[in-house]
């Protein structure tokens, strides 16, 4: 016991110590619900559909067997194993389209001498910064027309050309759009290693008489190999569990043979039921296991690989690539690109808004913004004019204060942890503590708020049930990873005797904390709780499980309103939510020096 | 004022496994002495300091400052650094980035719960000090290296603190820079009053520096005595090779006692007769049992019966460092003034004075201190 107080009176042991048992709290105990869950049978109505007079909340493999193995009506092959291998393939596509393109523009930004590369730079990690269904929508919106009956989009209201349904929903259109939005992180990835490579290792190669073609073959390459293998495991990753891109463009009819659903939108089917939440469960599980899978691969690679991937920085002069005549005519092509798919979504969001028939002018409106007309058969305070209804702005509030609040515990937590870790380096339960903050990070959003959803069907837990508190709490674990990330480089850079000169000097730790530590790193612990609160406004995936309808957020409001077929009113939302993650990441941006593209994640 | 002690201090690293970082350390440390902790990279004296200023919890032992108990591991006792009433000098400064000079020097003292008049006062005063007076208002990255050590110097000053902590603080310097701060550093510790432990790897400095060397290996004092008697009677081997530069000629030798202070060497293919200032208690018998160490200066060249072939010569100007090749051992001299020799020339030396050393072979030990004559 004097043993235990004498450990606890140092305030790295003591984090550790709350820390350990908080995590174990919100994330070990809700996972193995789900777990659970997948075991067992959840409520009076999946027991009736099971069948064999099992009684709710008793042990069966029932889940597991019928939706992996049942050969009734296909069901495991329709249900589970054609969405898998599908979203696979959708993955892969992604994966080969973020590359490609993200790889190009970093090499043209870092290694050539290509004009303009500021402004291409910063444009193009725009679209990341959007919500992850925005490329979706403005796909939809692009591509649009009348002859598949879905309104008329942008390119047949200028061109007058339709392109078939396969163009416009289903599987490709899904993989472009995930490879476009994906393609910033790419390029943060690869562009972050050859900058800081070290530009001796290409002149030594120069020196030795080694052709262009050959340096990049054999040397660039290599070095920036594990970033690209990086980028591709993490973009599958994410990919393959992507809920928002697939909810918003698997709208082709069933007959026409185009029907994709992918396995996250299967997860959310399922769930919804209400008599097949434990298969629910199960492919929550399944995509959970991928993605562990992938990020232990990847952090397995890259750490065997990382001793030549270390970056000195210290490099002088890189030789930049001459691009001589083409030159201009590249940087026109990339600005024409990159802005294309930066600003089009932006002004594609508000046209969709602003028009019955976007690019028609006879057709512009600014109904959709004002009117206070009620929606057919819309709950009280549902107007057609999004500006005037009450319902979205009291999503529009809560959705800023749970950011607000989620952003400020996974930010505090992230410093503290990040300042347990570096104090305790090596310590056992210091390194548990860390993995478990950032194990939320490898679980994809759709299953973690599964999880989640578990927890609050449990015995004990039911309070929880549709409740802001829950909303608070998954998103404060979720996006706690970002922040502990932050804290913990943060807190590595400083050394140990930074602080020590403090305590010497009789100084206590909150103030250590508030007048050394945090003034000296603050543009990275900033972004530590910046990355929570944009992360969070942007978010539909994780709450669209959780989210009752007394707590609806603008991302789930959107959500119904897709679903509903308001298209005029969930672009304006869409626009309205970027608008505000803009503002504030801006504001943050100018008042702080802290930026997203600091440990910016997938 | 404080006298530092420490008892039976160990500290292990991690779990039981591998060698202890420090092992069963006792020291007595007076009052106003400055003492230097000398060793190789890894030797624990880092480790000690951090110790002995609360840095680092020992995992077993007992330390007391002046008379108050402040760490004893059976009595749960361990206060924090900040009642040790102490100052510690890191080796990279870590000064405070987005402080001034100025703020820097007074934010210790702002804790102290000092008065704003007072706490102006004495930053001047310790800019005074230091010469730094001029770079009151910049930030650390604005100063150079020598003057981010005089800031780092007078910020652990300004409190006036009665122990001294500091850790290899002027490694980071470059040769002339170090040199003008060891002067500094010394003339501070006559005008401070205060005790100064002082942690080093660099064996010149610590023998310049300290009124007391404390040289350490592995985790284990190796000697803890006044600098020149460390450099005229090391304690072992690894004392007697790790203080002096040129390093001291070791000779393996076989002996065979003729009397209680006496032996016969048999040693570059001659035999020797050796008589020291001490009986040559616990000689191990046999071949090879022996080690007999001349430091560079008692080599003299172009006298006696010895001979070689001079390998190098590597005259510096005040003094010519020869080696020599006899018997397939080299041995190196030392000659006041430069002379250059042809590499090969046939040379004779001899081993003079009464300062040569007797060391058991098998320990490691110096039995004894003495002469030799050819036999």
């Amino acid at each position: 016991m004097q043993k235990f107080k004498s450990y606890c009176s140092k305030p790295a042991n003591l984090i550790t110590v709350i820390f350990l048992t908080l995590l174990l709290l919100a994330v070990v105990l809700p996972l193995s619900t789900l777990l659970i869950g997948s075991f067992k049978v959840n409520g009076n109505q999946e027991a009736i559909w099971i069948g064999d007079e099992v009684a709710d909340g008793s042990w069966t493999f029932h889940h597991w067997t019928e939706l992996l193995t049942s050969k009734e009506f296909n069901y495991a092959e329709t249900k589970f194993w054609i969405p898998l291998g599908q979203s696979a393939l959708m993955a892969l596509i992604a994966c080969f389209v973020a590359v490609l393109f993200g790889g190009m523009v970093a090499w043209f930004i870092t290694r050539s001498d290509l004009p303009a590369k500021q402004f291409i730079s910063t444009v193009f990690v725009f679209p990341y910064i959007m919500p992850s269904w925005s490329m979706a929508m403005f796909w939809e919106n692009f591509f649009k027309n009348t002859s598949i009956n879905a309104g008329m989009g942008i390119l047949q209201s200028v061109t007058g050309l339709c392109v078939p349904e396969s163009f416009v929903y289903g599987l490709w259109p899904c993989a472009m759009s995930l490879g476009l939005h994906y393609a910033p992180f790419a390029y943060i990835l690869i562009g972050g290693i050859l900058r800081n490579m070290d530009a001796n290792l290409e002149e030594a190669a120069t020196v030795l008489k080694a052709s262009r073609f050959k340096i990049l073959r054999r040397i660039t390459l290599p070095i920036v190999l594990p970033a690209l293998v990086s980028t591709v495991l993490l973009v599958f990753s994410s990919s393959i569990s992507s809920f928002t891109v697939p909810f918003f463009l698997n709208k082709s009819s069933i007959s026409s043979g185009n029907n994709f659903v992918s396995i996250s939108v299967q997860m959310r089917n399922l769930i919804n039921t209400g008599f097949t939440i434990g298969q629910g469960y199960v492919v929550a599980i399944v995509l959970m296991i991928f993605s562990i899978g992938i990020l232990t691969l990847n952090n397995w690679l890259t750490g065997t690989r990382k001793s030549f991937t270390t970056v000195t920085g210290k490099s002088g002069q890189v030789s930049l690539v001459k691009l001589g005549r083409a030159r201009t005519p590249t940087a026109a092509i990339m600005i024409v690109i990159v802005a294309f798919f930066a600003i089009m979504p932006l002004l594609s969001f508000a046209m969709e808004s602003l028009f019955e028939v976007p690019g028609d002018w006879s057709t512009f409106t600014l109904r959709y913004w004002t009117s206070t007309e009620l929606f057919e058969g819309s709950n009280k305070g549902d107007t057609i004019g999004i500006l005037r209804s009450a319902t979205l702005w009291q999503a529009m509030g809560r959705s800023l204060l749970l950011s607000v609040l989620v952003s400020i515990l996974a930010g505090t937590f992230g410093i503290l942890i990040g300042y347990a870790v570096a104090r305790k380096r090596g310590s056992r339960a210091a390194t548990l503590m860390s993995d478990l903050a950032f194990l939320p990070y490898l679980i994809p959003s759709m299953s973690f708020g599964a999880v989640y959803l578990a927890l609050s069907y449990t015995k004990g837990f039911t309070w929880l049930d549709s409740s802001f508190f829950l909303l608070l709490l998954v998103g404060s674990v979720k996006f706690m990873p970002f922040a502990s990330r932050a804290g913990t480089s943060a807190m590595l850079q400083l050394s140990g005797e930074i602080e020590e000169a403090a305590v010497i000097m009789g100084v206590p730790w909150w103030k250590r904390m508030t007048r050394v530590l945090f003034p000296i790193q603050k543009a990275s612990f900033i972004s530590g709780y910046l990355l929570p609160f944009i992360s969070c406004m942007r978010e539909m995936s994780l709450f669209v499980l959780l989210a009752a309808s007394y707590t609806t957020l603008v991302t789930t409001l959107l959500q119904e309103y897709s679903r509903t077929g308001l298209t005029q009113a969930s672009n304006a939302i869409n626009l309205l939510i970027i608008l505000v993650v803009l503002v504030i990441q801006f504001a943050v941006n100018k008042l702080t020096g802290a930026s997203l593209d600091r440990g910016i994640g997938g | 004022m404080p006298k530092i002690v420490l008892e039976h201090i160990t500290k292990r690293f991690g779990s039981n496994s591998g060698a202890n970082a420090v092992q069963d350390l006792n020291m007595v440390i007076e009052d106003r002495e400055f003492i230097t902790l000398l060793g190789p990279s890894g030797c624990g004296k880092t480790t000690t300091l951090r110790m002995i200023a609360g840095l680092e919890t020992p995992t077993e032992g007992r330390i007391t400052i002046g008379d108050t108990v402040v760490f004893d591991s059976k009595e749960s006792i361990n206060i924090s650094p900040a009642k040790r009433d102490i100052g510690f000098l890191f080796q990279n400064y870590a000064l405070w980035p987005h402080m001034t000079v100025y703020q820097n020097i007074s934010f210790g003292l702002e804790n102290l719960g000092w008065a704003r008049d007072r706490i102006r006062e004495r930053v001047k005063e310790m800019l005074a000090l230091l010469q730094i007076e001029s770079f009151e208002k910049r930030y650390p990255s604005e100063l150079s290296g020598g003057q981010q050590q005089r800031v780092a110097i007078a910020r652990t000053l300004a409190p006036a603190p009665k122990v001294l902590f500091m850790d290899e603080p002027l490694s980071n310097l470059d040769a002339k820079l170090r040199l003008e701060m060891r002067t500094e550093l010394k003339r501070l510790h006559a005008s401070t009053d205060s005790t100064f432990v002082y942690v080093t790897h660099d064996q010149l400095e610590a023998m310049t520096l300290a009124t007391h060397v404390c040289l350490m290996n592995n985790g284990l004092l190796q000697q803890y005595a006044p600098p020149l008697s460390v450099y005229n009677d090391p304690a072992n081997l690894f004392a007697a090779e790790f203080v002096g530069s040129p390093t001291m000629n070791f000779i393996p030798a076989s002996a065979e006692k003729t009397g209680a202070n006496t032996a016969k060497l048999t040693a570059l293919g001659h035999t020797f007769l050796f008589e020291g200032n001490e009986p040559l208690e616990g000689l191990q018998e046999g071949k090879d049992n022996a080690v007999l160490g001349v430091r560079p200066e008692f080599v003299h060249l172009e006298e006696g019966e010895l001979s070689g072939l001079v390998y190098a010569a590597l005259p510096a100007g005040m003094e010519t460092t020869v080696q020599l090749k006899a018997e397939g051992q080299l041995i190196t001299s030392v000659k006041f003034g430069g002379v250059d020799y042809t590499v090969n020339t046939p040379m004779n030396f001899t081993f003079v004075g009464s300062g040569l050393l007797f060391f058991d072979k098998a320990s490691g030990k110096k039995l004894s201190k003495g002469s030799v004559k050819l036999a």
